[in-house]
């Protein structure tokens, strides 16, 4: 050390400048591609257009009933017969139907009371068999 | 450049090179400006349980045509953080569907709301036009849908 130490040191004792630049512009570039804005999700359902009710015969129709209780009551066509289901069950119901008669149509009827979260439950296991006409009405 | 010229043999005491130690801080500055407006969601927050369903789906629509609808579990109705009566939505509703061709409502309801306000909010969709609805339902993991 005696012998270089009149000499300066090149290494700067410095934080180098010049790359702070590049590192406040890098975190810039990764925040604005990492941010993604929160996409809503959600079952998509098209409403029927009004004053355009049709007349389905009622051996097309799967009626869906369900219960303050969260209880499923299926009631197909013409037949008074009920058989209670759990939502889940919903799906394979579907899947029988449909494949008996491609013309059948899902009449979801929720009771006035009843949450909102078992028609959610039936209308999920809907989606998920891919029905396609779904009739959202209320119980009377 | 003059070189010989005795006077202009100096060289300029101004840099010819765009200063950069700045260019951190004007960085810093934009990151922290983009930090500061983003904004994330517009509507106020609400005490909502969310609905679960396995199908849940994104919705594929630009912001802007997207209304959000909220229902909480007494029925009150929401719509840009105004308290609505039930009688009135299709009103509200009819100028933003007017705007947009390819209007969305998303329906954010909680979970154990009465379905009778839920039908009464559709009936009141149907009438303004607004015939594109989401249920808007937090995408449910199969763990906890085993669990049930």
């Amino acid at each position: 050390m005696a012998v270089l130490g009149n000499k300066k040191s090149r290494i700067s004792d410095e934080i180098p400048s010049s790359s702070m630049a590049d590192i406040a512009f890098l975190l810039l570039i990764f925040f604005l591609v990492t941010t993604t804005f929160p996409k809503d999700k959600g079952l998509a359902i098209v409403l029927p257009e009004q004053a355009r009710e049709q007349e389905v015969s009622q051996k097309n129709v799967l009626h869906i009933l369900i219960n303050p209780t969260g209880a499923v009551n299926i009631r197909r066509g013409e037949s008074q017969q009920e058989q209670t289901v759990t939502p889940d069950e919903v799906e394979q119901i579907w899947r029988q139907g449909v494949a008996q008669n491609p013309k059948l149509i899902a009449a979801v009827k929720t009771h006035p009371e009843a949450p909102y979260r078992f028609m959610i439950d039936v209308l999920d296991a809907l989606q998920a068999a891919s029905a396609t006409k779904i009739s959202l009405q209320i119980l009377e | 450049m003059g070189l010989k010229s005795g006077r202009l043999e100096r060289k300029s005491k101004a840099s010819s090179q765009i200063p950069s130690s700045s260019m951190a801080d004007i960085a810093f500055l934009l990151l922290i400006f983009f930090m500061v407006t983003t904004v994330f969601q517009k509507d106020r927050k609400r005490e909502i349980e969310w609905v679960e369903a396995e199908e849940s789906e994104k919705i594929d629509e630009k912001q802007k045509d997207i209304l959000n609808v909220w229902v909480e579990t007494n029925g009150d109705v929401y719509i840009n953080d105004a308290l609505r009566v039930m009688e009135d939505v299709s009103g509200v509703v009819r100028p933003f569907r007017r705007d947009s061709e390819r209007l969305v409502v998303s329906i954010r309801a909680d979970q154990n709301v009465p379905y009778k306000y839920v039908d009464g909010l559709q009936k009141e969709l149907v009438a303004a036009g607004a015939l594109r609805v989401v249920f808007a339902a937090e995408l449910e993991q199969n763990i906890t849908r085993e669990r049930r």
